[in-house]
């Protein structure tokens, strides 16, 4: 096992920087930020959320807190 | 400097040997255990470094972290300095090895955990913490730390803290939450699983400290740095030669030339070798015995399959495995032979390292699962063909790289993409026909003792034909470089 750092809390390769970040262990894979920020964050097969940030970075900050604030688990926020 | 040791059977037997000349294992191969008096015997008495003497030489040796991630020591070092907490540091020395393919942080601890020790004290000193943990897995490397701990003057500043094994054990998160005293006031040693939000252990560790953490063997190195190297104005003389281009013959001079290895799978002598840092693969394969090889894998379980092809062209150091995509990891070297079924092998693995999985995290817990049925069905005829299976397959394993707590799902992903990149034609062979008429021989082994084991199946006649070899290639090592030969040491 290595202390690597996982890619998630790396900057992503686009060169934007993150935007926001989900603590892993506690998200339940509710998809409401997922429905709150169509086309900037999708599920996977087991709905989990994908991020793209550089798409992030395009939407108002507003719409950002506000997906932070509506995740019942409080697993998203601002990187 | 050949030595053949004999061997009685302990289920913890551990081999060890060594490429030219041994720095980290010195004086081992004549005892069981370098104790206090003989380690001080052999090297410099540990002296007080100051921040910048230490500081200077990790960067002129360019010691990187031994424990995967291969980051530079020095920069560690000046992160935590730079902190600026109120708190005093601690220094961590990581030797939780939970990768089955991996023994060479045990065989440290067991055999010359003065080594280490010392190294570690060397750090404490110089960025001034006054505690040091040492954090294990392994029982009998417990037992011989604790012992060594105990002869030394310096016994009062160490902690040796017992963590229970597990893959994800030894990932910096998971051990600095291990490690934190709880709310009973005590270690919290069972609690090992990362953290949801990652932070820095130099930022804050253990104890909400700044903490200098890194894996056993790089405290290790820094011991044998600051015990041989020359005095400060000879060592920045050697900064002027470029590491990259360096033969094995001299890095195995400078003070930090070497690396631990474990090397498992279809071999005769399975064990911990150390050798010249950048030695040749086909040097190492023939140190050990390996057998005719399909391919073999470098940096265990979260690491690279590379095809048998590249056997004869590759060396064992950071720049020259990058060049293929790979890195040497914690060390793990795995041969994989030609008669055993390679993607049954790649299979079971990929299925222990699902099962492995903390299960906090969902693409981890959700998609290694997935992923481990998608290869297993690989091996099943298929008459659509093994595409589609392969491409979910892979898509998968892209989907789970990066979202995670720790890099799990990132070394797994990697690990089944390069698999089935090398395994290609076994695939194929699998869908059209459910089989390569090959069974799975177990050379990626699931526990250490499995991964070690095949050096006791061996004969007494079998044992003097491996003495004999190392012999004959001591001879071939001299007459070639010159000087510096080769020697197996075979210990328990
Ligand atoms: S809203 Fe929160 S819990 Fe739900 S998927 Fe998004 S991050 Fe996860
Ligand atoms: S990524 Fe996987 S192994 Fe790592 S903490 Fe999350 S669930 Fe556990």
């Amino acid at each position: 096992m290595t202390a690597s750092q996982p890619a998630a809390n790396r900057r992503p390769a686009t060169g934007a920087s993150a935007m926001l970040a989900v603590d892993w262990t506690r998200c339940d894979g509710h998809g409401l930020c997922a429905a709150l920020l169509p086309g900037a964050i999708q599920v996977d097969e087991w709905g989990y959320p994908i991020l793209d940030q550089s798409e992030l970075a395009t939407r108002p900050r507003s719409e950002l807190t506000r997906a932070v604030s509506a995740c019942p688990a409080l697993a998203l926020r601002r990187a | 400097m050949t030595s053949v040791l004999p061997r009685t059977a302990p289920i913890t037997a551990l081999p060890v040997g060594w490429i030219a000349e041994p720095q980290l294992l010195r004086g081992i191969g004549s005892a069981d255990l370098v104790d206090y008096r003989a380690h001080r015997a052999q090297s410099v008495p540990a002296r007080r470094l100051s921040q910048a003497d230490l500081l200077a030489r990790l960067d002129t040796a360019g010691l990187a972290g031994r424990g995967g991630a291969g980051f530079p020591l020095a920069t560690k070092i000046r992160s935590v300095l730079h902190e600026g907490s109120r708190l005093t540091p601690f220094v961590v020395v990581n030797a939780c090895e939970g990768e089955p393919a991996s023994a060479k942080d045990t065989a440290l601890l067991r055999f010359v955990p003065h080594q280490v020790l010392d190294g570690a004290m060397i750090c404490a000193d110089a960025i001034g913490a006054e505690r040091i943990l040492v954090a294990i897995t392994d029982h009998e490397a417990q037992l011989a730390v604790s012992a060594a701990v105990a002869s030394r003057p310096d016994a009062a500043r160490f902690e040796v803290c017992p963590i229970e094994a597990r893959f994800v054990a030894g990932e910096a998160g998971a051990l600095v939450a291990a490690l934190s005293v709880g709310s009973d006031g005590r270690r919290n040693t069972a609690q090992a699983v990362p953290p949801g939000r990652r932070v820095l252990p130099s930022h804050r560790g253990v104890d909400g400290r700044p903490n200098l953490l890194s894996n056993a063997e790089t405290f290790g190195q820094v011991a044998v740095l600051v015990g041989s190297s020359p005095a400060p104005a000879a060592a920045s003389q050697a900064a002027t030669r470029a590491p990259s281009t360096t033969s094995p013959r001299t890095a195995a001079r400078t003070s930090t030339g070497t690396r631990l290895l474990t090397v498992t799978g279809a071999v005769r002598s399975p064990g911990v070798l150390e050798v010249p840092d950048g030695v040749p693969l086909a040097q190492v394969a023939e140190a050990v015995g390996a057998r005719p090889s399909q391919s073999v894998v470098i940096g265990g379980y979260h690491g690279t399959w590379l095809p048998a092809a590249m056997l004869s062209e590759l060396t064992l150091s950071a720049a020259g495995l990058a060049g293929v995509g790979a890195s040497p990891g914690a060390g793990a070297v795995i041969f994989v032979g030609t008669d055993t079924c390679a993607l049954a092998e790649l299979s079971r693995v990929v299925g222990w390292l699902a099962a492995e999985s903390a299960r906090q995290c969902g693409p981890c817990s959700f998609g290694l699962p997935a992923i481990a049925q998608g290869v297993a069905s690989l091996l099943r005829a298929t008459p659509a063909g093994p595409t589609a299976t392969g491409q979910l397959v892979l898509s998968r394993a892209g989907t789970v790289t990066g979202r995670g707590a720790c890099a799990h799902p990132d070394g797994a992903a990697r690990f089944v993409r390069s698999g089935l990149a090398v395994l290609a034609e076994d695939v194929g062979l699998h869908a059209a026909y459910g089989t390569c008429r090959r069974r799975d021989q177990g050379h990626l082994a699931l526990s250490r003792s499995a991964a070690l084991s095949r050096s006791l199946a061996l004969s007494e006649a079998a044992l003097s034909e491996a003495a004999l070899s190392a012999a004959a290639l001591s001879a071939a090592a001299l007459s070639r470089a010159g000087g510096g030969g080769m020697g197996m040491g075979a210990h328990r």
